[in-house]
């Protein structure tokens, strides 16, 4: 394993292996081999994890600049001794504390939060990533907004690193709000709990987060008010039925969430998960359709379908053919992480 | 060229042509021919035909880019998609819109406002400038503080290659789809890649309450530490407009919107969500501007004085228009906590260069638009103007920040863009351009600094470097 500890010994370790035509299996701590399908055998395996320093971090100006190795829950812990937050959400429980920020970005991965804050594309404002040239390129940079050349930094969010190894990443970073309660609903059959989404998302109230969840124990709807105290008890009127929680209660309620998907892997080894993208009113249909335990960010048109076996694959679709050219400029010979992006480049 | 737009879909007199020279910005050149295609499928012919006859190709919205992203400087082709201007579907169910790219920007948000909805990106040229050229600016505006710029509201596009090959991204859901992310590799490639035919936008509900204010100075750096105090504050405005005295007096005269005469610097605040929320921050804002030693904070009262206050503000670049026959509006951004400073070292040039530069700042991001007035008729003024811009944007790169926050590179930053970015980082964008470009036919001579870039390939056939 290369274990690699500058930039600059990362992008030489790219060239040298590619120049030598050697296959290899780049990540972070490899975390997430189950998600974005397996890499094939390869020759040589790189991690980023080396790279894990905190480049700048300018709370005043609402960013940060870290290296792709830093473990996720290593940058929220620094952001939130200030008050501030990345609000992505992924899991780093037991067995996935190591998670690098590199390979959230890789797999792009995000949380509940996505309806009010987006995801990764939406928070990355500057990238560094090494090429199997041995170059460092660099996009974007360090304020929050910035459209000089191309933002390359979104081609390698969920590019599952097929295409360079990122060895930095600057954030723009937001506040913790002040005030969160959280809002759980249930209902006899999906189509209700969308009934009640549609409702919401009509209405005045925007949600931070808002989740459907359905498996053996029925279907519920999960609501995240954030703000000011005034705020979130305009939502405890709005939602009066529903139980409400706040501080570590609220926390457990999105802890079982996040760890939904980790557990059940762990449960069921011959299992998958597949991520099904559709607009928002298609999703109630969607998921009654489907007959696994789910998961839906009900306000983001994001379902994730939990097969105990046999997963179905996951379609990327490149009538254009752009997509393949984009990953055989970067890797002509398919040396970095044959088989992942769903076995598609 | 008429077999395929009709007798009255293209300009080709020399009075006609020379309509087309300009965009909003202080770059000029002359194109051969404009087109107006009506479909996706004329664009592609004409494509098709441009590229046979090796014509550069240039695609257009309504000119009012400012880094003249839409003047044909190799010549050829103008595509114009003034008749390509339908919204093709409002879906708010999914919170969505599909439109044509010469749509006007204000045009969706107001079709769908009766229903509570709006479309986030606003710049300033709204009233004017297209979603094809926001798509391909990437266009920001004041409210680009709370909701990002146009690559965070566009779910996917229809794009035809130089080729005349049409495909697809993205689409109606608000994820990326599995893959590369094309969508956003492709918003603010400035034309020099594809030419987009169709957009699907993001629709937003429309705030419950709306309050807007104004905080006055009689020292302009007081200003910018507001900008940075409110941040200290985890106060989350919508928009943090900032102008100095110099364009205040002359947007006042002009507007008569109740600015101050008097005043060094004002900030024009807004709030908006939640009832509860926005009266809250109001208070909070009005504490952070007196902590930094604001002369007086006046809330407007109803949605007359909102737009009296946003009139002067949008129309600003008008108003200087009144006072000078010319200017140049530089687009540079700086971390916002170096806001106070920056406007000290635009004053310096300011006397250095013996030149009036009024400030109009999207302040709340750090983005800064300093108004260069001049009279290109004096010989020399037009290139001490541009050494004057220059040095602005080298010092936005100096502490960090960049040479553009909205208005795109274009052909007049284009070699500052070597300042920004190592040769490395220039040929990644390059190879971009090349597999998307393979012939250098979309608006050549943008972007790239010379060297990098491809309209030299026209003028010197043995530099194959790319
Ligand atoms: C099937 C499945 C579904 C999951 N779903 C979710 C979910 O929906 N939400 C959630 O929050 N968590 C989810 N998780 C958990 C999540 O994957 C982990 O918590 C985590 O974030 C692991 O980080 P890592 O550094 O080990 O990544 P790795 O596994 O090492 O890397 C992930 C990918 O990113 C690439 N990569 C890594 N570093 C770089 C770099 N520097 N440059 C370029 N590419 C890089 C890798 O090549 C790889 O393709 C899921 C896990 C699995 C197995
Ligand atoms: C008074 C004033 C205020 C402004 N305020 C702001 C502001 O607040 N924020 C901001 O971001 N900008 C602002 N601008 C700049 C300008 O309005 C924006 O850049 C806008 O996005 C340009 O749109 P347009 O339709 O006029 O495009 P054009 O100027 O016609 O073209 C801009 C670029 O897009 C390309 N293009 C246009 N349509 C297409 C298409 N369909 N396919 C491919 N390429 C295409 C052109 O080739 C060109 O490179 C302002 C301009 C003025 C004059």
């Amino acid at each position: 394993m290369i274990r690699p500890e500058t930039p600059q010994q990362l992008a030489e370790a790219l060239r040298m292996l590619a120049g030598e035509h050697r296959s290899i299996r780049m990540g972070g701590n490899f975390t997430k081999d189950r998600l974005g399908g397996p890499t094939t055998a390869a020759a040589e395996t790189l991690t980023t994890a080396g790279l894990r320093r905190l480049l700048q971090y300018e709370p005043q100006d609402l960013t940060v600049s870290v290296e792709a190795g830093m473990p996720f829950a290593e940058l929220q812990r620094t952001l939130a001794e200030k008050g501030q937050m990345l609000p992505l959400d992924p899991f780093t429980g037991p067995g996935w504390e190591s998670a690098t920020v590199g390979g959230v970005l890789g797999a792009n991965l995000s949380g509940p939060r996505r309806r009010l804050y987006g995801t990764a594309r939406d928070m990355v404002i500057g990238m560094t990533f090494a090429t199997l040239e041995g170059k460092l390129v660099q996009t974007g940079g360090m304020v929050v907004k910035n459209v000089a050349g191309l933002d390359m930094g979104k081609l390698m969010i969920g590019s599952f690193g097929t295409l360079a190894a990122i060895t930095s990443v600057n954030f723009k970073v937001f506040p913790v709000p002040l005030f969160s309660r959280t809002f759980v609903m249930e209902f006899p059959t999906v189509s209700k709990a969308f009934s009640e989404r549609d409702r919401i998302l009509k209405g005045q109230l925007p949600p931070a987060a808002i989740d459907v969840v359905n498996d053996s124990r029925g279907c519920r709807l999960l609501v995240r008010a954030t703000g000011n105290q005034q705020v979130v008890d305009r939502f405890s009127a709005d939602l009066a039925q529903a139980r409400s929680s706040e501080g570590e209660e609220e926390s457990a309620v999105w802890h079982e969430v996040r760890e939904f998907t980790p557990r059940f892997l762990a449960a069921n080894p011959e299992g998958g998960v597949a991520m099904i993208r559709t607009p928002l009113a298609s999703m109630g249909a969607e998921m009654e359709r489907l007959k696994v335990p789910c998961i839906a960010r009900a306000g983001s048109g994001v379902i994730y379908a939990h097969y105990a076996a046999d997963p179905p694959p996951t379609q990327v679709h490149d009538e254009s053919g752009m997509m393949k050219k984009i990953k055989l400029m970067f890797d002509p010979e398919n040396l970095m992480n044959r088989g992942r992006l769903h076995g598609y480049v | 060229m008429e077999a395929i737009l009709g007798p009255r879909g293209y300009l080709h007199s020399s009075e006609d042509l020379a309509l087309y020279q300009y965009d909003g910005g202080i770059d000029a050149a002359l194109p051969d021919l404009v087109t107006f295609p009506q479909s996706t499928e004329e664009v592609v012919a004409l494509v098709k035909l441009a590229a046979e006859f090796g014509m550069p190709i240039v695609g257009r919205g309504a000119g009012t880019g400012l880094s003249g992203g839409g003047v044909a400087r190799a010549g050829g082709v103008i595509v114009s998609f003034a008749r390509m201007n339908r919204i093709l579907e409002i879906d708010l169910d999914n919170e969505c819109a599909v439109v044509q790219p010469g749509v006007v920007n204000l045009d969706i948000s107001l079709a769908v406002e009766a229903d509570g909805y709006f479309y986030a990106p606003d710049p300033s040229s709204q009233k004017a400038c297209t979603i094809g050229g926001n798509v391909s600016e990437n266009a920001g505006g004041p409210h680009t503080l709370a909701y990002g710029v146009t690559t965070n509201h566009v779910l996917g596009m229809e794009c035809v290659l130089p080729d005349g090959t049409v495909f697809e991204t993205g689409g109606r859901s608000f994820d990326t789809a599995e893959g590369y992310d094309l969508t956003g590799l492709l918003v603010g490639s400035e034309g020099t890649m594809v030419l987009v035919t169709k957009v699907i936008v993001r629709l937003m509900r429309k705030p419950e309450l709306v309050k807007t204010m104004l905080a006055i100075y009689d020292r302009p750096e007081d200003a910018g530490a507001t900008v940075a105090e409110i941040t200290a504050r985890a106060i989350t405005p919508v928009a943090v407009e900032m102008m100095d005295g110099v364009l205040l007096r002359m947007v006042e005269e002009a507007y008569h919107a109740g600015y101050p005469m008097d005043a060094a610097a004002v900030l024009l605040i807004e709030l908006e969500g939640i009832r509860e929320a926005v009266e809250e921050q109001v208070e909070q804002i009005r504490e952070a501007c007196m902590h930094s030693r604001a002369r007086e904070v006046r809330v407007a009262r109803n949605q007359a004085e909102r737009e009296l206050l946003w009139k002067g503000r949008k129309n600003a670049f008008g108003a200087v228009g009144r006072f000078a026959p010319s200017s140049l509006v530089q687009d540079g951004v700086v971390p916002r906590t170096k806001i106070a400073p920056a406007l000290d070292f635009i004053l310096d040039v300011a006397r250095r260069y013996d030149l009036t530069i009024s400030n109009i700042f999207h302040a709340g991001d750090g983005n800064l638009h300093p108004l260069i007035l001049f009279d290109p008729r004096k010989p020399g003024e037009t290139e001490k103007v541009k050494r004057a811009g220059d040095e602005i944007l080298q010092y936005c790169i100096q502490v960090g920040g960049s040479i553009t926050g909205e208005h795109g590179v274009g052909m007049e930053k284009n070699e500052m863009m070597a300042h920004l970015y190592s040769s490395d980082s220039l040929d990644a964008i390059a190879g971009f351009k090349k597999l998307f470009d393979p012939r250098c036919h979309l608006n050549p001579g943008k972007v790239l600094p010379t060297g990098h870039g491809c309209l030299e390939i026209r003028q010197l056939p043995s530099d194959l470097r790319y």
